[in-house]
């Protein structure tokens, strides 16, 4: 209350300060109503300064610290011979990253270059929110002509360019060589057979007193490379490319592996099954091997004392491929696209870039750089990534289709499946009918 | 809680509202004041119509398209009623996660208002060093649904957990408690009853207004404590046992944090801790199915708004106001 704007006039007109205090309350509502606007307009105001030639481009992605340190300094190093680009680094786990990303994109506000996986490029590039980079393919302003054909091709959506490889990767089966030393055990070898390996792993139990293998059944990527080697693929066009039968071999192989005690319990499994690289059971210690990508060497190493090997997935290795392990993708509405084509056409093929970022995104997409880094390469689980994935490289097959939209329920609807399986809620044959369902659903809506 | 703007100058609640002090003034004044209101009131009332009002509207107009986050506004399709169809027809793991909240409100909401209860009688007391186990007993629920609170439960309570080495002492073998789908709900229930802090101050301050005398007249009359508990502590606790009950249930069905943090986000082992506000995430969020999504969210709201008037109309038979108004 204002008892002071009552008695302020003298001649008693109260009258006017009502009217008068009306008004210059509807001036402070209309004000306090519209402040936030305009706030908002002038920051919308931002993104078009760039009359002056300055550009400034955000860029995100997923990673740890040791990353962040790399990409930063390769952004640097852009900067430093373009001056009047700057950037907006932004950069968090894995965990996250993706809801993080499609939050963006829905606010109308995604950075202009972003790392994504063949998990999420299909979904991304099939509602047109990744700019298709042949063009600039075909201008030469994004060289590609160093790159393994296999490993650019799929990165190509209905027939788009979505995202091009920041590096190249592959599945490998780690396992714990001090451990097999310590009980005179054998080496897995690639080429070995799915039911080789279980055999081996059954060994180890035995012999070790650990759990010889990790229970695979719910990883997509172990279950594609056992696919591709049947003959069949994860999808085919806009379907699945296997059938409940398939799915129902595949949970039976691992249920023998458990019942054979070559597996851990059932929740040491669902523990392992976690993507954080801290808890693989290789490196907890709770079994001899898990199932990862081959550049993931040096990560894991960090979290164990003991010496590690990496070889191919079990049976064939032509049913693995050169896969991008992440791409960098440009949101279709970026106003600065041309800008940062030449930026990512930077970070896979200047030497400088190349050299600073290593392997830290899987071995370098331009093979000539691949040579350099790998002759310089001077950490030895980095060395050992390199030697492997350069063996296998010579006998990957076929690059598959790039995952489509749906599959990220597809991937935790077979995780749902093998863990029914896993703890014994469901027959193999039940667990396989109920995926395949859900599978359906997923991919159709 | 029991806000009224009846201006009854012999009521004595807590939360009536006085009368308006004398007015001065005339009508236009007052209808200045009104605005003056208005204007104070505006940085909530934009806040509310910007973060809340909005965006729910929006989410209620999303809940009949095949918006996926990524699309643009301009591009969604409108599917009318097709989520709401797919919800109780065609998906098992939505019914599946109502299964999984209602089992988890159910058990976990009378367990924690019963442990809040209890230890608020207890507490009740005028002895040494009171004060201090009540700040113990409310420190958990502080602790709120933490991130860092989840996590330690996890620890506490997975295979080489805590929990485990207790039960070692007394030649128990544990289980994987988080990572075992039968038993991975229940941990959670725990960790919900454990944080009873919040009912029980709110229990504590209803048991202090509970006249002395009628304890006196009852024991007069040879009630026992058992009989005095059963005839007075319980219908004078009623309306604080009723506001409880309502907020508790509310934010049992609301659990999130807890299962996202114990199952990285999945709702795992094998969906047995996805709640219902983990589904809509994970339905909106990863799956890119925010219409959908949102449809859920409003069949939630839906869901919780008629739990809420049930108990409200079933209150009137158990809910006593001790200032003699029939209600």
């Amino acid at each position: 209350m204002h008892p002071a704007t009552a008695t302020s006039v003298p001649d008693g007109r109260t009258y006017r300060t009502p009217l008068l205090r009306r008004r210059f309350l509807r001036g402070l509502l209309a004000a306090v109503v519209t402040l936030p606007l305009i706030g908002a307009a002038a920051a919308c105001g931002d993104d078009d300064a760039a009359s002056d030639g300055k550009v400034r481009l955000s860029i995100f992605w997923w990673g740890g610290e040791a990353r962040a340190q790399l990409t930063k300094q390769a952004l640097d190093l852009y900067t430093e011979k373009n001056p009047d680009v700057t950037f907006e680094k932004t950069w968090q786990a894995n965990q996250g990253y993706f809801d993080k990303l499609a939050t963006l994109t829905a606010g109308g506000n995604p950075p202009d270059i972003f790392q994504i996986d063949d998990n999420f490029l299909a979904e991304y590039a099939a509602r047109n929110t990744t700019l298709d980079l042949k063009k600039y393919q075909d201008s030469g302003d994004l060289d590609t002509t160093k790159f393994p054909p296999s490993l650019l091709q799929y990165g190509v959506v209905d027939g788009k360019l979505a995202g091009l490889a920041a590096g190249e990767n592959t599945q490998g089966l780690v396992y714990n060589k001090t451990l097999l030393d310590k009980n005179g055990l054998p080496e897995p070898t690639t080429g070995m057979s799915w039911e080789e390996h279980v055999a081996w792993a059954e060994q180890v139990s035995k012999k070790a007193g650990i759990p010889g293998t990790q229970d695979p059944s719910a990883d997509y990527k172990a279950f594609w490379v056992w696919l591709r080697q049947q003959g069949k693929d994860l999808y085919s066009g806009n379907e699945l490319g296997f059938t409940v039968e398939d799915v129902t071999k595949w949970f039976e192989l691992w249920k023998g592996a458990r019942d054979r005690g070559a597996t851990p319990p059932p929740d040491v499994i669902h523990e392992g099954n976690a993507t954080d690289i801290t808890k693989q059971l290789v490196v907890t210690g709770k079994a001899a091997t898990s199932w990862v990508w081959v550049n993931q060497m040096p990560e894991l190493k960090k979290n164990t004392a003991d010496e590690l090997g990496v070889i191919a997935y079990p049976g064939d290795p032509s049913g693995q491929w050169a896969r991008a392990s992440m791409y960098w993708s440009i949101f279709r509405g970026s106003k600065h696209a041309d800008v940062a084509a030449d930026v990512i056409n930077f970070l896979v093929n200047d030497p400088e870039a190349v050299k600073l970022l290593g392997t830290d995104r899987g071995l370098p997409s331009n093979l000539d750089l691949r040579r350099v880094i790998s002759d310089d390469a001077t950490d030895p689980a980095m060395k050992q990534s390199i030697t492997v994935e350069n063996e296998l490289a010579e006998k990957f097959g076929e690059s598959p289709q790039v995952p489509i939209k749906g599959h990220s329920k597809v991937k935790s609807e077979l995780t749902k499946a093998a863990e029914n399986a896993q703890y014994g809620r469901a027959a193999p044959a039940e667990a396989a009918a109920q995926f395949v369902e859900a599978c359906k659903a997923a991919i159709v809506s | 809680m029991a806000l009224t703007t009846a201006p009854d100058p012999t009521r004595r609640g807590t939360g009536s509202v006085r009368p308006p002090a004398p007015r001065g003034g005339t009508g236009r004044i007052r209808h200045g004041e009104g605005l003056a209101g208005y204007v104070f009131l505006s940085p909530w009332l934009v806040g509310l119509m910007a973060i809340t009002a909005i965006p729910m509207l929006l989410s209620l107009y999303l809940s009949f398209t095949n918006y996926d986050i990524l699309t643009p506004w301009s591009e969604v399709e409108w599917v009318g009623l097709a989520n709401y169809e797919r919800m109780f027809i065609s998906d098992p793991s939505w019914w599946h996660s109502v299964r999984v909240t209602l089992n988890f409100a159910l058990i976990a909401v009378p367990l924690k208002l019963a442990a809040a209860l209890g230890v608020a009688l207890l507490l009740n007391r005028a002895w040494r060093g009171v004060g201090l186990f009540r700040g113990l007993f409310y420190l958990p629920s502080l602790l709120g649904g933490s991130v860092a609170l989840a996590i330690v439960w996890v620890n506490m309570f997975n295979r080489e957990g805590a929990f485990n080495s207790f039960l070692a002492l007394f030649g128990i073998e544990g289980k994987p408690w988080v990572n075992d789908p039968d038993w991975a709900l229940e941990t959670l229930m725990v960790l919900a009853i454990w944080q009873f802090g919040a009912p029980m101050v709110i229990f504590l301050a209803g048991l202090k207004q509970v006249p002395t005398e009628l304890y006196e007249a009852a024991a007069v009359d040879g009630a026992g404590k058992f009989r005095q508990f059963v005839n007075v502590t319980l219908p004078m606790l009623s309306p604080v046992i009723f506001f409880n009950l309502v907020l508790e249930t509310i934010n049992g069905f609301q659990g999130f944090t807890a299962a996202f943090v114990l199952s990285n986000g999945t709702g795992g082992p094998v969906d047995s801790t996805l709640m219902y506000t983990l589904n809509l995430y994970i339905t909106g969020f990863t799956d890119l199915e925010m219409g959908y999504a949102s449809a859920m969210a409003w069949v939630f709201l839906i869901a919780i708004a008629i739990i809420t008037v049930i108990f409200f109309s079933t209150g009137r038979f158990w809910v006593h106001y001790s200032d003699g108004e029939d209600r």
